[in-house]
């Protein structure tokens, strides 16, 4: 009996079927493309795709208390951009604090954010909307249409080509945040109130969450990470301008519906947010290799998304209906 | 009146001046007033003639304004509708240089506009579970990736019969064709909000969807035609954005749905549906495009425009807010 509840607790579970999704992904690109799957391409890919994986657990929190944030590649190409012109101007030469004061900035756009949607009570697609207007306008007034460049970057750079233990530091870097925020959601009390916030607003308020609070605090999550995300971006690009990684906000919002977390609020988790990104990041170098022609890579991705939605749709109401039935009996 | 009961029931809104001039609205006109005035001090070029001349170049986004206010009103919201506006611009161009005839361009651009909007209206409808910002997410993709594909290499296209497009462009006087459909369709549509069955139908169902549906409207029906008008006037978007630029490309109308958003919010209608006024929002897409005229004419950075809309979207909503909070506050006190 026990393990039959265990079985059905795994293929019950949205995490599981996300993994069987990634593996037949996996599979068919491996049969078609024996190259894809080696050690050196699957960094690569996860190297290519730090920044999505890393907003993503951003997102995820700010989706998990009911909220959404569609600013985030302003506040990104903001610090990036300020960050980039600080070194190419030479007030700056330390990459460290180079990131320090990307994520300083960050941090700060979303406190703005934060206490305009907590405080304020503006919904948070019309003050994250507006955000995306004032950060970008931001980055770009910064630069006074000057960029940064490869050569002025100097050895900012080097960060993202240099290796500690064997692993590119970038991969370091998404690695340790996904530990963070695994740990953080799951056994922390702030990371219950997230939760508890998205679930019953209401009910959180009145159990002694100071709702305002944790929302503050969310958006400030997400625009550290933002601001951390703009300082990686220019280093792996080499280059920092205005309009840098602009419409990401949809890749990684994307990611986390198709990893299950609910727009709703309450409902997601950080596997599922990494798996999400994961298959939305193996979808995009697969399709290159399976012969789709890059003109039809968006259509395709779309496509993807939207069916992924649905199927998630059917599946949950065939599972209630299921459970209905069980009552019935 | 008296009721039934004997009981005086006087529940009559009363129009006073100061309330109507202490309205949203009211506070918008007094916007936009100021706003002319500051342009015309900054500007010496800001006459009526010029700023007539200029406004189609930002007037075709207005045509999202009204059926995104439709929608906002639901409780919905439609992130697509720039794709939109790039596949239909893309249909017609394409159409257009294959030797169709102009009336039929307009048909097709139209048309390709209706059946998007029918996509996302049977997906939305269909899938209740899901909200629609993430359904228009994924179809906001998928058009403008059709777009691409269709577009092929080069990513762009421009019309060859540029003169029956320059047609629709033409004016009466100072006054473009445009501006007089956008003057019909703002009486149009604020007339179908405020007096006809379907406009009352949106207010109910936006703010309470549960009770709309047990009182025999048809939800679901009503929110599909909201997504077809709006399919529908992204295509009349799109041809009026061709008639000035004459071709389309793969970033033709990106962005556009953040735009009619953002006026329909600076205008008083919220996005969490139920809430607001037509004509709010038009005085708003009126201040925006005069705003947008004005500091472009004194060469203002662009971005530095984009940073004073975003400015003003937020204190839109923000200080109403603030100012009901302070209004419950008075009340707490003067109770206790």
């Amino acid at each position: 009996m026990e393990k039959k509840s265990l079985l059905k607790k795994i293929t019950g579970s949205r995490e599981a079927s996300l993994v069987i999704v990634l593996a037949v992904l996996l599979v068919i690109v491996t049969i078609l493309n024996p190259a894809f799957m080696t050690a050196n391409n699957i960094l690569e890919i996860l190297k290519n795709n730090s920044i999505t994986l890393i907003l993503t657990l951003g997102m995820l929190c700010v989706l998990l208390v009911g909220g959404i944030d569609i600013s985030i590649a302003s506040t990104l190409a903001f610090a990036g951009m300020s960050v980039g012109l600080l070194i190419k101007y030479g007030f700056l030469s330390s990459t460290f604090l180079g990131f320090v004061i990307a994520i300083a900035i960050g941090a700060l756009c979303g406190l703005i954010i934060g206490v305009i949607i907590g405080y304020g009570k503006v919904t948070p697609i019309i003050a994250t909307m507006g955000g995306m207007y004032i950060f970008r306008a931001l980055a770009y007034l910064v630069g006074n249409s000057q960029w940064a460049g490869a050569d002025a970057l100097g050895s900012f750079k080097n960060f993202a080509l240099e290796k500690f233990l064997g692993l590119n530091k970038v991969i370091w870097v998404v690695i340790i945040c996904y530990v963070i925020f695994f740990l953080l959601l799951k056994w922390t009390k702030f990371g219950r109130n997230i939760y508890a916030v998205g679930s019953n607003t209401e009910a959180a308020e009145i159990s002694g969450i100071n709702v305002a609070n944790v929302k503050v605090a969310v958006y400030v999550i997400m625009g550290t990470l933002s601001g951390l995300c703009g300082a990686l971006a220019t280093s792996i690009y080499a280059s920092a301008q205005p309009n840098m990684q602009d419409g990401k906000e949809m890749d990684v919002i994307a990611a986390c519906v198709i990893g299950g977390v609910s727009m709703s609020g309450g409902r997601g988790s950080v596997p599922g947010a990494l798996l999400g990104a994961l298959i939305l990041a193996v979808i995009g170098k697969a399709l290159p290799l399976v012969g789709i022609d890059a003109i039809a890579q968006n259509t395709v991705k779309g496509v993807l998304i939207v069916a992924v939605i649905i199927l998630n749709v059917i599946t949950q109401r065939t599972l209630d209906r299921k459970n209905l039935e069980r009552r019935e009996m | 009146m008296a009721g039934k009961s004997g009981r005086e029931i006087n529940a009559t809104p009363q129009n006073t001046l100061k309330k109507s001039i202490l309205s949203w609205e009211g506070i918008l006109v007094i916007i936009f007033l100021a706003v002319l005035v500051l342009c015309r001090i900054l500007s010496p070029n800001y006459t009526l003639n010029n700023v007539l001349r200029e406004m189609p170049k930002y007037l075709s986004e207005i045509f999202l304004f009204f059926p995104m206010a439709y929608i906002l009103m639901l409780g919905e919201i439609d992130i697509s509708v720039g794709s939109i506006v790039c596949l239909s611009a893309t249909a017609g161009c394409l159409a257009s240089n294959a030797g169709t005839p102009f009336p039929l361009v307009i048909l097709i651009m139209l048309l390709v506009g209706g059946l998007c909007g029918v996509v996302n209206g049977l997906i939305i409808t269909r899938f209740p579970e899901l909200p629609s910002m993430i359904v228009t997410l994924g179809t906001q993709i998928i058009f403008r990736g059709i777009a691409e594909i269709v577009l092929g290499n080069g990513g762009s296209v421009s019309v060859t019969d540029s003169a029956s497009f320059r047609a629709i462009s033409k004016r009466v006087g100072p006054f473009p064709y445009m501006f007089f459909l956008v003057v019909i369709c703002a009486v149009v549509f604020v007339i179908v909000s405020v007096k006809m069955k379907f406009g009352r139908e949106l207010m109910a169902i936006g703010s309470n969807r549960r009770t709309s549906l047990y009182s025999g409207i048809k939800v679901k029906a009503t929110i599909f035609k909201a997504y077809v008008i709006m399919g529908v006037f992204s295509g009349l978007a799109a041809l009026f954005l061709t008639a000035a630029s004459y071709g389309a490309n793969t970033t033709t109308g990106d962005g556009f749905e953040m735009d009619a958003i953002a006026m329909a919010v600076f205008g008083g209608i919220a996005t969490t549906g139920g809430k607001g006024k037509m004509i709010g929002g038009i005085i708003a897409a009126f201040i925006i495009v005069c705003l947008r005229i004005g500091l472009g004419q004194i060469n203002m950075n662009s971005q530095l425009i984009l940073l004073i809309i975003g400015i003003l979207l937020i204190a839109a909503v923000i200080l109403p807010n603030i100012s009901a909070s302070f209004k419950a506050a008075k009340k707490k006190k003067s109770q206790a």
